[in-house]
């Protein structure tokens, strides 16, 4: 199902790079790192992915499924102006590791596209033992329901908001 | 834990991020807001070495509560390289109008910031917390598909490709 929401939003999700991701820890803290988003326009909800050696997202989602993603940095999306936008929304972190990219195929392709130099952690054997770690993802699905954006990127203006979005 | 290392190790947290922050024009501060969701704002917070705080000003759309809270600086070039990012865990209080005080209680590193040295000690520690991630779950580690990425980055290589966009 289409978001509701205006191409200019829908291009920030496509274009930025990263976005900050924001989970919730035992105590409270929202702890929040910059992470790859990839929105599915089909189904209006994000997916993203975390290595097993940073698995603390996924716990964090597991026992508290409120995140948000903050498109706050256009660097390296070609964007002129873009919009901001905040995303709040209740995610799932299955507990399935998955090594093989089958089903993610595109995803891959446009991160090699995107990190060319990502390419140096399988560059030879000794890199690979220290870094297999990375290639072992458990996938991290994001329903919103609640998106914020501001049009010329000014977010200490009032912010243009989507309530109670039914997707997913 | 002693008082005296208590006090020893908010100073040096404190001079962490007195050292991190000034290389980050705007940090990201994360609060929770009314409805218990986490809510992100950019901001230029400023320095209150007396108290060690940092006074940061957010509006009033963002709805967010007095409690746990979070500083993120990142930063990436425009090919996604030079990653660098830490975070500061800690608390926000309200002090007047559209003014908040963000205290500082743990400064964690992320990527880039400690160079070579830091960059082995992560790589190394992730590691290990994948095998007790695998190990927890009685799972073998699995073999990763190098010969596959390969090929991949071969294709992602090729200019005459048309980039393709998740669905």
């Amino acid at each position: 199902m289409a978001l509701p929401i205006p191409a200019e939003v829908e291009a920030v999700f496509r274009e930025f790079r990263t976005c900050e991701f924001s989970t919730l820890a035992a105590d409270g803290t929202p702890i929040t790192w910059p992470m790859l988003p990839f929105f599915r326009p089909s189904t209006g909800q994000f997916m993203t992915t975390t290595s097993i050696g940073l698995p603390d997202k996924a716990f964090n989602i597991r026992r508290n499924p409120r995140v948000s993603l903050f498109f706050s940095d256009p660097t390296g999306s070609g964007l002129i102006n873009p919009a901001r936008v905040l995303v709040q929304g209740d995610a799932v972190a299955p507990d399935e590791v998955k090594t093989s990219i089958g089903g993610f195929e595109n995803e891959v392709m446009l991160v090699y596209r995107r990190q060319p130099s990502g390419m140096m952690y399988t560059s030879n054997p000794a890199i690979r033992w220290f870094s297999d770690w990375y290639f072992m993802r458990l996938e991290i699905t994001v329903t919103p329901r609640r998106i914020l954006w501001w049009e010329h990127g000014d977010v200490f203006s009032p912010p243009k908001v989507v309530e109670t979005i039914n997707v997913g | 834990m002693s008082l005296a290392r208590q006090r020893w190790l908010k100073r040096s947290m404190w001079a962490e991020v007195q050292r991190h922050l000034r290389e980050f024009s705007s940090p990201i501060l994360t609060g929770v807001d009314g409805d218990g969701y986490p809510v992100s704002i950019r901001c230029a917070p400023e320095l209150d070495e007396a108290q060690r705080v940092l006074r940061v000003s957010l509006p009033g759309w963002t709805r967010i509560r007095k409690g746990p809270a979070s500083l993120l600086c990142h930063g990436h070039n425009d090919l996604l390289w030079n990653l660098r990012s830490f975070l500061v865990r800690g608390t926000l209080e309200p002090a007047g109008g559209e003014t908040w005080l963000f205290r500082p209680a743990r400064f964690v590193p992320g990527v880039g910031i400690a160079g070579l040295a830091g960059m082995v000690r992560f790589a190394l520690a992730k590691r290990r917390t994948a095998r007790r991630y695998l190990q927890r779950r009685g799972l073998a580690r699995p073999r990763i598909d190098w010969m596959l990425l390969k090929a991949m980055q071969a294709r992602a290589r090729q200019p005459s490709t048309p980039p393709p966009l998740p669905e």
